[in-house]
């Protein structure tokens, strides 16, 4: 066809063919984009619309196409099997995408752009095309609904209007299908954000224990010294693996000759019991540096959880000894008490049983609670075979088979009848083993620590074997 | 295992002008010592600083019961009152015997005891705690009504 017989017979409402705006090009391809639309598999609704196309207009062939930067892709097509997607010609759905309204050429050859349409020219022979573009609500064209035969024809306004409207039914189609879309994919998100979620929870717990794991280690009492002329022993035991003991105690030198040593207790549990310990035995032990005189150290120690932000709420009972050692391979110990159960001192008495003396200093109070507390010591010597004996009320409060607590008397019982040599170590093992018989074992934290002199007519090598032995404790942390 | 219920009940009667006796029912362990101390807080701060708690129906008293205890006493003293205990479990008994806070808190063997015991003593136990605070008789309020 020439150019004259097109401007002879004017396609109805044709304008003169355009050339997209660069511009608005790109924002029209980001819309294409934005529905995601472009090669997903055959769906059943736009199937419809273009079969439904094809039947109101009685045309073989009725298209839905969304039209790419350099292709125009089929997304439905009804009596064109196999076709996928075709070029950007100009003429047909290439000129349909530049109007708002619909494109209607009823015969192709009176067309001039048309004509030369490579579904025009080629073995298609498409003679009629009429198409509505798919508009989004923010004027960008996607595509197009088309219709096509190969005989012209022409058509009415309303055909125009409804297959303007079937235009409008695949653009809600993709609406609907955006935001499901948008639906499942703020879904992955979601999961994947609960998922990343998760995995730092799980990161943070092991960094956590990792680091309470640390923590506990530098609250844990430490390894006991080697005193000479004195064996030590001690045994410590947490309730649960999770929770650092208020159960405390140490022993340590306060001049060239002169060792101290102490055991306490810290009402209450868990983390906030355990900066009370630690706040006690660094206070204890500096204390001590500075005047090792027991009751002056426990007033000390009053006076620092007075002051401490949770004063008044934080106390502790503890029971603070000064050793001095004697000519004789003795020592003098002088003991203050700050509301501790008593220590027991033992020796070999003449019918082979077990002497022991509860040694509880009269008027001790509780430390950390009344700014008024009154501390009180008591001296003794610690002769040769002797023991000292230290202990919290894990040990005194464990239920015996008859469901009783053991108690103070009971526990000088068991004292009083021990046969086992009265070394700082067999006392510790033995209590451990009493501990052990109990039907639930120790329900509470314990800490034990016994002293004891060697002797040296029972013991001719003491003088050079001090000893210092550390027992259980390493069980319930040693995993960690 | 020892079966511990975890509801503690507090009743709080005037049996006479400036006293406050709370009768406590139930156990207290570290679940509800922190009701018994907030409650304790309470009768004090609604004007009522001479509190005694009656622990005739207390079955189980622990070492966070003594911590409750003893928070209860400071905010009493501060307030110009006192605290003072009847009917004291055995084992809470060691506990305040060995800590010696029984030193300043009055034990009473019966709450008609703390009803019976004179007024006059105040700010303190019957032993007088020189260093707690001189004894008033006037409340946050201004002055004691028996309610």
């Amino acid at each position: 066809m020439t150019q004259q017989a097109s401007a002879a017979h004017p396609a109805p409402g044709r304008r003169p063919e355009m050339v997209p705006d660069p511009r608005a090009e790109a924002a029209r391809i980001a819309a294409v984009r934005r529905y995601d639309i472009l090669d997903t598999p055959p769906d059943g609704a736009f199937d419809r619309v273009a079969a439904m196309a094809a039947r109101l207009f009685d045309v073989p062939v009725a298209t839905v196409t969304i039209v790419d930067t350099d292709r125009i892709w089929f997304k439905a097509a009804h009596g064109l099997e196999g076709v996928k997607e075709i070029g950007r010609d100009p003429g047909l759905c290439g000129s349909a995408i530049l109007r708002d309204d619909a494109l209607v050429i009823p015969d192709t050859l009176h067309d001039p752009v048309a004509a030369n349409n490579p579904l025009v020219a080629g073995e298609m022979g498409v003679r009629f095309y009429a198409a509505a573009p798919i508009i989004t609500p923010d004027g960008h064209r996607l595509g197009t609904v088309n219709v096509l035969d190969t005989k012209p024809r022409s058509i009415t306004e309303d055909d125009t209007a409804t297959l303007a409207d079937l235009a409008a039914i695949v653009l809600d189609e993709m609406e609907l299908r955006l935001s499901a879309l948008r639906a499942l994919r703020n879904e992955q998100e979601r999961r994947e954000v609960e998922r990343a979620a998760r995995e730092q929870v799980e990161k943070d717990k092991a960094a956590i224990a990792a680091f309470a794991s640390t923590l506990q280690r530098t609250l844990l009492p430490p390894a006991l010294p080697v005193v000479p002329g004195l064996e030590l022993a001690c045994h410590y035991h947490t309730a649960s693996v999770h929770d650092v003991g208020g159960d405390f105690y140490d022993v340590f030198p306060v001049d060239g000759s002169r060792w101290a040593f102490f055991l306490g207790d810290v009402c209450g549990k868990g983390p906030e019991a355990a900066t009370v310990t630690a706040l006690a035995r660094h206070t204890l032990r500096v204390a001590a540096q500075i005047d090792p005189d027991p009751v002056t150290v426990l007033r000390t120690l009053n006076t620092v959880l007075l002051t401490d932000v949770t004063a008044g709420s934080r106390f502790c009972t503890a029971l603070f000894g000064l050793l001095a050692p004697q000519e004789d391979g003795g020592f003098t110990v002088t003991v203050a008490t700050g509301g501790h159960p008593p220590a027991y001192h033992v020796r070999p008495d003449d019918s082979g049983a077990v002497w022991v003396k509860a040694v509880r200093p009269k008027g001790g109070m509780l430390i950390g609670a009344f700014p008024q507390a009154s501390f009180a010591h008591a001296t003794f010597l610690l002769a040769p075979g002797e023991g000292l004996f230290l202990y919290t009320d894990g040990l005194t409060e464990a239920r015996t088979t008859q469901g009783a607590m053991l108690g103070e008397d009971g526990l000088t019982g068991f004292l009083h009848q021990r046969t086992g040599p009265l070394t700082a170590t067999a006392l510790v093992e033995d209590a451990v083993t009493l501990l052990a018989s109990m039907p639930d074992g120790a329900g509470d934290d314990v800490a034990l620590l016994a002293l004891s002199v060697s002797d040296p007519e029972t013991a001719p090598d003491a003088g050079v074997a001090a000893t210092a032995h550390t027992t259980a404790a390493p069980e319930h942390f040693g995993q960690e | 295992m020892t079966d511990v219920t975890h509801t503690l009940h507090l009743t709080v009667q005037h049996p006479r002008p400036g006293l406050a006796v709370a009768t406590i029912v139930g156990d207290v362990d570290v679940q509800t010592a922190p009701t018994l101390r907030s409650r304790a807080l309470e009768i004090i701060q609604q004007g009522h600083p001479r509190l005694a708690l009656d622990l005739a129906q207390v079955g189980f008293c622990d070492s966070s019961g003594l911590s409750a205890i003893i928070g209860i006493w400071h905010v009493a003293q501060e307030a110009g009152g006192s605290l003072s205990l009847a009917a004291v479990p055995d084992r809470l008994m060691r506990m305040l015997s060995m800590t010696g806070v029984d030193s300043l808190l009055p034990v009473h063997a019966t709450a008609a005891d703390v009803i019976d015991s004179p007024p006059a003593s105040g700010g303190s136990s019957p032993r007088s705690c020189t260093h707690g605070g001189t004894p008033r008789c006037t409340g946050p309020r201004g002055t004691w009504s028996g309610s």
